[in-house]
């Protein structure tokens, strides 16, 4: 049989063996490392021309209760996606959902981000999978991820209680070939137990992408004959096998993320090292190196174990070499850089409660000291409020929180300011899309995932609905009028009205924009008049400028440059820049 | 056979569809491939790194000094990734200089790396095609002949991912970058 191949992402490989396994109904929020899974359930249902529900909701306990929904109550396999901190949000409904018997099947498909690396802490899933007596899965690489999707699918319809499959980062979004069956004909075997070496010094006990560390690192290093490598994919409930394994060593080091999971269900302190005693870091994502490291000490002078040093020349070579550091920053031309930029501009030392996305990277610009949760921004900003006002004081605070973000956790919060009289300013950055996670339509732009039309649900109307008076809408490129407004909520909020002020600043993503061939064409003349002040550089952030220590000018890289223009308004000597010096004298 | 590779550079330009084609030339010939991917929040102008690892390996990465092909995209990405080269590994760094400088000389020398300086902007550049640096690196590293990156696969493999309408110019692209680094070789 002649089986077609495709290079795809983890993500779209739990989605392709959820299309095999006969899925009919998807939801997802999204959020890194999550967000592909459910546009791959939609790739892999057009190219088989099947008919499968997909969509995304509003926040992931709408997700998780449709397809538990079609699951409990119809026969329906279902799925919904989401990222670890979301599965909090699902979390009420998921704790009392697992007691049901389905009449159908569901997975739950969880991806955690150690590290974290675009998240606000780590968390493991199968820790609460594992505490609520939920089968949690946890595969080892993008072809394992389709296999065990395929198989958790079915089994879940099998034995009719809700499975949960945990992805981390680095396996959703990890390239590789996969296998691409006939819905249906997949067969399984899942690969546990001891996977590589044969000593029985140490045996080591892995999960997820952990296990394939440990493997490459065990064949660089030599170390087969030292030490047997337990491989572990069903976490909770585990397998019998594995305290057989445990007694059959010496010593069993775990190696999993992020939290002790395996090692708290094993037990036996006497034996096991790991996070518990401290040889694997408390916390962080697990990597290559610090796997090598700790094998290098524990099996140091072993048999051929030929233990790693690094060559600290590498180092010191590049002692006296410049090396641009590229923290994060906001795309080239973002409107979430204007935006902040006007903010900032009329209040540099206001409050300002921030929440998560693309536009928490305003700390950068000074427009962002806070982020939480999602949501935190505007109720961070209501408990800020009263703090002041018990005292007496009416100081400006500005929340800022994105389009998609608001949709999610802000109605509440936002109703919350209105009926309890609170005054702040909330600017809520509308640029039509879930950049951060992947360009996923929100509500207001009416699409679905499948790309096509549906009923679109405008933010000013939410905002006036929930009670707000003052609402503006603005262009964040237009940064006079965004400060001038600025200036104005504030003077509203001086007022008898005793509400929230709201501007909604609305442009396009600009990847968004970009892919519309919308790119502003205009060549920005910045460089030529540079007087060197480095204010640009400083205060902007802006990818594309650079600043020449040696020409004592700014420069401009104009592969990434997208001529937004907007650099003019933060440089003293450009028309633009001068005009805003008005703001600055006559302020509130 | 197997190979561990650093694609280094910075975002939007291009960097995850080199190492796309690499995955890709490698499983063409027969190969396991696998690759993972870095890239900060933002999507254009930020550090990206991707690994791509070929052969019998269970995870996409590569621990310090294990690397044997570093693709630098971007010059001060090729400093920021240089602990991953091994000891008589290769590296093709896109840059104007003709130089690196006595102190990172010495060190590449000292620790037998091989490399390339290749003015991939600029190749791009006087075919108009300024955001296709990465095929004239890519050409570059074709010149080697590294199995299975030899100029055919990795020609065909290109034309296989990069959309008609502009294959021919990336393809022209891709052939000076080649022309380059042999003419380089000989040099
Ligand atoms: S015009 Fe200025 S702010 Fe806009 S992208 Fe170019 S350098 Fe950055
Ligand atoms: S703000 Fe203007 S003068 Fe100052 S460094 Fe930037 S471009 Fe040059």
């Amino acid at each position: 049989m002649d089986i077609k191949q495709e290079v795809v992402i983890g993500n779209q490989a739990i989605a392709r063996g959820l299309v095999e396994a006969g899925l009919e109904i998807a939801a997802a929020y999204p959020g890194t490392p999550s967000s592909e899974i459910l546009p791959g359930v939609v790739y892999f249902k057009n190219m088989e021309g099947l008919k499968i529900h997909t969509e995304w909701s509003s926040n992931e306990l709408c997700a998780f209760e449709v397809a538990f929904g079609a699951a409990a109550y119809g026969d329906a396999r279902a799925a919904c996606f989401m990222k670890q901190v979301g599965l909090n949000v699902a979390f009420p409904a998921l704790l009392k959902a697992r007691e049901k018997v389905l009449e159908g099947g569901l997975v739950i498909v969880c991806c955690d981000d150690p590290g974290p690396q675009s998240s606000q802490t780590e968390q493991d899933t199968r820790l609460l999978a594992a505490l609520f007596g939920i089968p949690v899965f946890d595969p080892a690489s993008p072809d394992e991820a389709a296999d065990v999707a395929y198989y958790a699918l079915n089994w879940s319809f099998k034995n009719k209680v809700p499975v949960i499959i945990r992805s981390t980062h680095r396996v959703s979004h990890a390239r590789q070939s996969i296998n691409l069956y006939k819905p249906g004909e997949r067969t399984v075997t899942l690969k546990e137990g001891v996977c590589a070496g044969q000593g029985t010094k140490l045996g080591i006990i892995a999960s997820g992408m952990s296990y394939s560390l440990v493997h490459d690192v065990i064949e660089e290093i030599g170390a087969a004959d030292e030490v047997s490598l337990y491989k572990v994919l069903r976490v909770y409930p585990h397998s019998e096998d594995l305290a057989r394994f445990v007694g059959s060593m010496e010593k069993v080091l775990v190696v999993e993320e992020t939290d002790m999971v395996i090692e708290a269900l094993i037990g036996n302190r006497e034996k096991v090292m790991g996070r518990g005693d401290g040889t694997v870091p408390s916390s962080g994502e697990i990597t290559y190196d610090i796997v090598r490291d700790m094998l290098s000490v524990i099996l140091q002078g072993q048999g051929k174990v030929k233990a790693f040093a690094p060559d600290r020349s590498i180092e010191t070579s590049l002692a006296d070499v410049p090396i641009v550091p590229r923290p994060p920053k906001l795309c080239p031309g973002c409107p979430h850089r204007a935006a902040f930029f006007a903010m900032q501009h009329i209040w540099p030392d206001a409050i300002y409660p921030g929440d998560i996305g693309c536009y928490t990277l305003g700390i950068s610009q000074g427009a962002v000291d806070t982020c939480l949760d999602m949501g935190a921004g505007v109720t961070f900003a209501e408990g800020f409020y009263d703090a002041f006002y018990q005292d007496g004081k009416l100081v400006p605070i500005l929340a800022s929180v994105g389009d998609s973000t608001f949709l999610h956790a802000c109605l509440a919060p936002l109703y919350d300011a209105v009926r309890n009289r609170k005054r702040f300013i909330l600017v809520i950055m509308d640029n039509s899309t879930t950049a951060m996670t992947g360009m996923q339509p929100t509500p207001q732009t009416g699409i679905t995932v499948d790309g096509i039309a549906t009923h679109s649900v405008a933010i000013e109307d939410i905002v006036s609905g929930l009670g707000v008076k003052y609402l503006r809408i603005v262009d964040p490129y237009d940064v006079p009028l965004a400060i001038s407004t600025i200036k104005d909520a504030f003077h509203y909020l001086e007022g008898d009205d005793m509400l929230p002020a709201v501007i909604i600043t609305r442009r396009e993503c600009l990847l968004l924009a970009k892919g519309k061939g919308k790119d502003t064409a205009y060549p920005v003349r910045l460089v030529e008049d540079c007087i060197g002040c480095k204010s640009c550089f400083n205060t902007f952030g802006c990818p594309a400028i650079s600043f020449d220590p040696e020409a004592k000018k700014i420069g401009i890289d104009d592969s990434i440059c997208t001529n937004c223009g907007i650099c003019y308004y933060a440089c003293p000597v450009q028309p633009e820049g001068k005009e805003l010096k008005k703001f600055k004298q006559g302020r509130a | 056979m197997k190979h561990e590779i650093i694609c280094a550079g910075i975002g939007g330009r291009g960097v995850l569809l080199a190492s796309t084609i690499l995955i890709e030339a490698a499983i063409k010939s027969g190969m396991k491939a696998m690759a993972s991917d870095e890239y900060g929040m933002s999507q254009r102008g930020g550090s990206v790194v991707s690994l791509v690892k070929v052969g019998s390996y269970a995870s996409p990465f590569i621990g310090r000094e294990n690397g044997d092909i570093l693709l630098a995209f971007e010059e001060s990405e090729f400093y920021k990734t240089l602990f991953f080269l091994r000891k008589g590994g290769l590296a093709l760094v896109n840059t104007r200089s003709a130089t690196l400088g006595a102190s990172i000389d010495g060190m590449l020398k000292e620790r037998q790396i091989a490399y390339r300086l290749i003015d991939a902007d600029g190749i791009a550049r006087d075919a108009d095609m300024f955001q296709s640096a990465n095929m004239a690196l890519l050409g570059a590293f074709a010149s080697f002949g590294i199995e299975p990156f030899t100029r055919d696969v990795l020609e065909t493999t290109i034309r296989s991912r990069v959309p008609e309408k502009f294959l021919a110019k990336n393809l022209a692209v891709f052939e000076t970058g080649f022309e380059t680094a042999r003419r380089k070789a000989k040099g």
